[in-house]
C-alpha cells in the first residue's frame, strides 16, 4: 500500500478512535507553548560571547591600551629598520584635572637599538587655542644605513653607523582658527655618531671621510630653535579622503662646539586628498621638499641632512638609499575601497636627493611604484602591506600608520632618523 | 519497529490536525500569555554578534533560489497575513488610522522629564565622542539622555524621536523619547555617582566631571544643551532578543525570529529610515507585569543611528552596503576599485542637523544592514508587501507631522528629511508592491468581494472561485464563477477566490470565505 492509502486509513483510524488534537487556532497555540514549556531553561550565551562581554565592559582593550594605573606596554614607534620594540610606558592624562598630561617610556628592540623619552603636555592653556609641549628623548640606535651622499650613491655600497643622541624640546602651538597651527619650537640636541653594529656591513666611519659626509669624524652637539605653520583642512588626519595639509617649518642648527655645523633646515610639504565617489575611491597626492643652507664653510652634518627611501617615501628603495644636503618627493596614491576594513592602493614615487638649490627640478627623479593594502578601523589605518618597485628591486613593508601620517611639526619633521 | 512507529505517529499527527481554518480563525489577538516567572537577565555582546552573523550561518534559512524545497512563509501569523497583536506587535496606523496628533505622540507624550526641581544624575557613560546620562527627574521618572555629536547639532536627537514615532506606527513597542533643552544649572549629581576613566578605573564622580563632559555636547543658540530623554521601560530588562531562533526560558516564545513576520518586516521599515545600526542589541526584553501574569515584552530601541545620523558622526556614506561580502570584496579588489556600488552616486545636503540621508539612490530592494540579519535575510515577497503596506499608508501629512517632533531648528532640515521619507516611501511602495499582487483590504459587500490595489497599477483583475474542502485542503472550481460576486457556498461551508492579474499570472491572491455570521473572509494568501 502506498503511504497516501495509509493515511487515509489512519486518519480514519483516527477520526474514530481519537479525539482531534486541536479544535481551534488557540488550542494549537496553547500546545506549542505547552511544548515549549517542557524544556524550559535558562537562555545563556555561550561562553565565548560571555568572555567578549565582559572584555567590552571590563574594558580590557583600554586597560591594556592606557594601562593600569598608567603603566602599558609601548609597542613600536621606534625608527624603521629597528626591528620589533617594545618596553614600559607610564602615562597620566589626568593630572590636574586633565589639565596636565605626562608619559615616559623606556623601548628596547629586537635589533638591540633602544629610545627613553618623556613628555609634558599642557593641551588647553589660557582660552583653549594655546597648547605647551616639553619633549626629551635619548636614543641609540646601533645601525642605522647609510650609502654616502648624492644621488648616485650605490645600493652596494651600504654602510651603517651608530646613532646616539639626546634632545629636549619646548614647544607652543597656537590655534587661532579651527585648521590652522602657528608655533615656535627652542630646544637642544646632542649628538653621538660611532662605528655601526651590523657586521654584514661595513661601519661607515671606516670608508667615508669628514669631507664626503660631514661630522662623520666629530660631532657636536646643537641649540636648535624653529618656527612653523600649518593649515590643515583634512577631514580626517589618521588617514584623510579629503582636504588639503599645508606644512611649512623653518629651523636653525646652532652648532655649540665646532663651529662648523651652523645650518638652517626648510621642510615644506603639501599633502592634497581627492575624493571621488562618494570618499569611496580617493587620490593622494604629496610633494615635499628639504632643503638646506649654510653660510661660508658651514655645512649641515650627514646624520642631520634629508634622507629618501623607505616605508613613507620612495617605496621601492631600501630605507635610508639616498642622502644629501637637499630632497626634494612626489607622492601619488589611488586608494580605493574593498570593503569597510580594508583599502587597496596603487601608487607612484618620485623624488631624488641633491646638493645644489638649482637642482631642485623635476630632473633626474627616482622612481618606485607599487601597491598595497590598508586595514582600517575606527577611520585610523592600523596596518598598512606596501610592495614597492624600483630600478634596484622591490620592498615590502609592513607598518601601523599611514603613508602620509607623520607627526605634525617639530623635531620629528627637523631630524631625519626620528 | 521503530520506524514503522515513528511513521505511524507522524502520519497520525498529520492527519489529526489538518485542517486550513479553524473555528477562531481568524485570531486577531494572541491569547493570553503564560506566566514566565522571574527571569534572569543575560547580555549580548554585539562584537560576538557581528562575527557571529557575519562568517556562521544562525537560525534556518530560505532554502537556496532553485531549490525544489518550499520558502519557509512568515509564522506566528494570523491567516489574514497579520502578526497576532502581542508582546512583539501590535496592529496601528494601517489598522486603523491614527491622527496627525497620536502619529505625533507616538507611544506618549505625558511624561517628560519634570523640571519642576533639579535633574539628578544617576551615572553617566562619558566614554565615546558622545555622553549620555542616566537621571532622576523630580517625579522619580529615571530616564537615558543622549545627545548629538558636536559636529552635527540636532542629527541624533531628532533622528531618535522621529523614528521612535514611525517604529510606533508601524505597530512596534518603543520607548517614550523626549526631546529636552536644559542648562548646567538644571543638573545636580546623585550620592556617590562614579565615573570610569577611560582605563576602566572607576572614581567619584565630580561637578567638573559634569561639565567637562558637557564639553563634548553642542548648545542652542539661546545657550542650552539639547538631549534625547528616553523614559525608563516599566519592568525588568533582561537582555536583547535574538534575531534568529527563539528565548529557552520563554514558554510564550514558540515562533524561530528569524521566521517572525514582524521581524522579517523590520527589513523594509529599517531600510526606509536607514537604519543599518539594526542589531540584536539595539533591541530589549522587559519581563512586564499585567493583571497578575509577567510576560516578556519586546521593544525596539535607539534610533540615534537613523535618517542620515550615526550617532557619534554623519552616517557612513557606505549606508546599505554591509560591512563586508565575499563577493563585493572580491569585486572591489581585482576591479582596482572601477567596480561601481549603487550607493557611490549619492549626494548630500550640507545639513549638519541630517548627516548623510538621501533618496535619490535608496533602493529598498539592495538596502542591507551592516551584517546579516537572519530575520531580515529570510524576508518573502509577501513579508515585504506586509511592510511596504504599512509604509504606504503614512501620507505625506503623516510624514510632515511626524518629522516635526524632531524640532529641526533649520526648517530646510525639517523639510529635507519630510521630502527624502516621502521620495524613499514611494521607492518601497513601487518595490515590493510589484513583487505581489497588491491587492489588499478585502471585504465582502453587498455579496461582492471587495479590495483595495494598494498600489493603484495593478490593473485589470481576474477572479476565479472555488468551493474549499477545509480538512482536505481540495478545491472545486465553480463554473462560470468568474467574477466578484459570491457565489452560493456549498456543503463545504468555504468559498476561495483566486485573484490574478493576467500581465503577472504567478502573482496570485487566494481569498477564503467562511459561511458564518459577522465577517466571512476567514484566510489570504499570497503567491508569486
Amino acid at each position: 500500500m502506498s503511504i497516501r492509502v495509509w493515511k487515509i486509513v489512519l486518519g480514519v483510524t483516527a477520526t474514530v478512535l481519537l479525539p482531534a488534537q486541536e479544535e481551534t487556532r488557540t488550542a494549537q497555540i496553547e500546545k506549542a507553548r505547552t511544548q515549549k514549556a517542557a524544556q524550559l531553561k535558562p537562555d545563556e550565551v555561550s561562553k565565548a560571547e560571555n568572555l567578549l562581554s565582559r572584555f567590552k565592559d571590563e574594558k580590557l582593550l583600554e586597560r591594556f591600551s592606557q594601562g593600569f594605573n598608567g603603566v602599558r606596554a609601548k609597542l613600536g614607534n621606534m625608527v624603521t629598520g629597528g626591528g620589533f620594540a617594545i618596553g614600559p610606558e607610564y602615562s597620566r592624562e589626568d593630572l590636574f584635572k586633565g589639565l596636565l598630561k605626562f608619559r615616559t617610556a623606556a623601548q628596547v628592540s629586537t635589533r638591540g637599538y633602544y629610545k627613553i623619552d618623556n613628555q609634558w603636555t599642557l593641551p588647553r592653556v589660557g582660552t583653549n587655542k594655546l597648547s605647551l609641549d616639553i619633549y626629551t628623548v635619548h636614543r641609540n640606535y646601533g645601525s642605522i644605513n647609510y650609502y654616502g651622499p648624492g644621488p648616485n650613491s650605490t645600493k652596494g655600497g651600504r654602510a651603517n653607523y651608530r646613532l646616539e643622541d639626546t634632545s629636549t624640546e619646548a614647544s607652543a602651538v597656537f590655534t587661532p582658527v579651527r585648521g590652522l597651527a602657528i608655533g615656535g619650537t627652542i630646544g637642544g640636541l646632542w649628538i653621538n655618531v660611532g662605528p655601526g653594529n651590523d657586521r654584514r656591513f661595513i661601519s661607515a666611519d671606516r670608508i667615508f671621510t669628514e669631507a664626503q659626509s660631514p661630522g662623520i669624524q666629530r660631532q657636536t652637539n646643537f641649540l636648535r630653535n624653529s618656527v612653523f605653520v600649518q593649515h590643515d583642512t583634512r577631514d580626517n588626519p589618521i588617514t584623510a579622503k579629503a582636504g588639503r595639509n599645508l606644512l611649512f617649518q623653518y629651523t636653525w642648527f646652532d652648532d655649540r662646539n665646532l663651529n662648523v655645523h651652523n645650518f638652517r633646515r626648510i621642510d615644506a610639504e603639501v599633502q592634497q586628498f581627492i575624493p571621488i565617489l562618494n570618499r569611496s575611491r580617493v587620490f593622494a597626492l604629496r610633494a615635499k621638499t628639504v632643503l638646506t643652507e649654510a653660510d661660508g664653510n658651514q655645512v649641515a652634518p650627514f646624520y642631520l641632512q634629508p634622507i629618501l627611501g623607505g616605508s613613507d617615501d620612495l617605496r621601492g628603495f631600501r630605507n635610508f638609499r639616498f642622502s644629501d644636503r637637499d630632497m626634494v618627493m612626489f607622492n601619488g596614491e589611488y586608494r580605493w575601497e574593498i570593503f569597510a576594513g580594508l583599502d587597496g592602493a596603487l601608487f607612484v614615487d618620485a623624488g631624488k636627493v641633491f646638493s645644489r638649490r638649482g637642482q631642485l627640478n623635476f630632473a633626474n627623479l627616482q622612481k618606485s611604484y607599487g601597491f598595497g593594502l590598508r586595514g582600517n578601523a575606527r577611520n585610523a589605518t592600523f596596518l598598512r602591506v606596501d610592495v614597492g618597485f624600483s630600478r634596484e628591486g622591490f620592498q615590502v613593508w609592513v607598518k601601523f600608520n599611514d603613508v602620509f601620517a607623520r607627526p605634525r611639526f617639530g623635531n620629528a619633521i627637523s631630524q631625519p632618523v626620528f | 519497529m521503530i520506524t514503522r512507529f515513528t511513521l505511524f505517529l507522524v502520519l497520525l499527527t498529520g492527519v489529526a490536525s489538518a485542517r486550513k481554518f479553524y473555528d477562531d480563525d481568524p485570531i486577531l489577538r494572541e491569547p493570553q500569555p503564560r506566566d514566565v516567572g522571574a527571569l534572569q537577565a543575560r547580555k549580548l555582546s554585539d562584537v560576538y554578534d557581528l562575527f557571529s552573523l557575519q562568517f556562521a550561518d544562525l537560525g534556518e534559512r530560505q532554502p537556496p533560489p532553485g531549490s525544489k524545497k518550499p520558502s519557509i512563509r512568515a509564522q506566528g501569523i494570523n491567516t489574514i497575513e497579520n502578526p497576532f497583536d502581542n508582546a512583539w506587535w501590535e496592529p496601528r496606523h494601517f489598522f486603523q488610522r491614527m491622527t496627525p496628533d497620536q502619529l505625533r505622540r507616538g507611544p506618549g507624550n505625558s511624561t517628560a522629564p519634570s523640571t519642576r526641581r533639579k535633574w539628578t544624575i544617576l551615572g553617566v557613560k562619558s566614554e565615546g565622542v558622545t555622553p549620555g546620562f542616566r537621571m532622576l527627574d523630580a517625579d522619580n521618572r529615571q530616564y537615558f539622555v543622549k545627545f548629538d555629536p558636536l559636529s552635527n547639532p540636532e542629527m541624533a536627537t531628532a533622528a531618535d524621536r522621529i523614528s521612535s514615532k514611525i517604529f510606533y506606527a508601524m505597530g512596534y513597542h518603543v520607548p517614550e523619547n523626549y526631546l529636552i533643552y536644559f542648562k548646567e544649572d538644571q543638573l545636580q549629581l546623585g550620592d556617590d555617582v562614579e565615573l570610569a576613566t577611560a582605563s576602566g578605573k572607576k572614581r567619584k564622580m565630580t561637578l567638573r566631571d559634569l561639565y567637562e563632559i558637557l564639553l563634548k555636547v553642542p548648545k542652542t543658540a539661546d545657550g542650552r544643551y539639547r538631549g534625547t530623554a528616553s523614559l525608563s521601560l516599566p519592568g525588568k530588562p533582561i537582555g536583547p532578543p535574538r534575531y534568529f531562533g527563539s528565548r529557552t526560558d520563554d514558554p510564550n516564545d514558540v515562533v524561530p525570529h528569524e521566521h517572525r513576520r514582524d521581524q522579517r518586516a523590520l527589513q523594509v521599515f529599517c531600510a526606509w529610515l536607514g537604519h543599518e545600526d539594526s542589531r540584536a542589541i539595539n533591541n530589549i526584553d522587559i519581563t512586564v507585569q499585567q493583571d497578575g501574569l509577567r510576560f516578556i515584552r519586546h521593544y525596539l530601541l535607539d534610533f540615534g543611528s537613523t535618517l542620515g545620523s550615526a550617532s557619534t558622526k554623519a552616517n557612513s556614506v557606505r549606508s546599505g552596503l554591509p560591512f563586508f561580502s565575499w563577493s563585493e570584496a572580491a569585486k572591489n579588489f581585482f576591479s582596482l576599485g572601477l567596480h561601481v556600488s549603487y550607493v557611490d552616486f549619492a549626494k548630500y545636503p550640507h545639513l549638519p542637523s541630517v548627516g548623510r540621508l538621501e533618496a535619490k539612490t535608496f533602493d529598498p530592494e539592495r538596502w542591507v544592514p551592516e551584517y546579516p540579519n537572519p530575520a531580515f535575510r529570510n524576508a518573502l515577497p509577501d513579508d515585504e508587501f506586509w511592510a511596504a503596506k504599512q509604509v504606504m499608508s503614512l501620507t505625506d501629512a503623516d510624514l510632515k507631522a511626524i518629522v516635526e517632533t524632531g524640532e529641526y531648528s533649520d526648517p530646510r532640515a525639517a523639510e529635507w528629511v519630510t521630502q527624502v521619507l516621502i521620495a524613499r516611501r514611494d521607492k518601497i511602495g513601487k518595490a515590493f508592491f510589484a513583487r505581489v499582487l497588491p491587492l489588499d483590504r478585502f471585504a465582502v459587500r453587498d455579496r461582492q468581494l471587495a479590495w483595495e490595489d494598494l498600489s493603484g497599477t495593478a490593473g485589470s483583475v481576474s477572479v476565479q472561485w472555488h468551493h474549499f474542502d477545509n480538512p482536505s485542503e481540495q478545491r472545486t472550481a465553480i463554473s462560470n464563477a468568474t467574477t466578484a460576486q459570491v457565489p452560493a457556498f456549498s456543503e463545504t461551508g468555504y468559498l476561495l477566490a483566486e485573484l490574478t492579474r493576467p500581465s503577472q499570472p504567478k502573482q496570485k491572491v487566494f481569498v477564503y470565505l467562511r459561511r458564518r455570521e459577522g465577517t466571512p473572509i476567514v484566510g489570504v494568501e499570497r503567491a508569486w
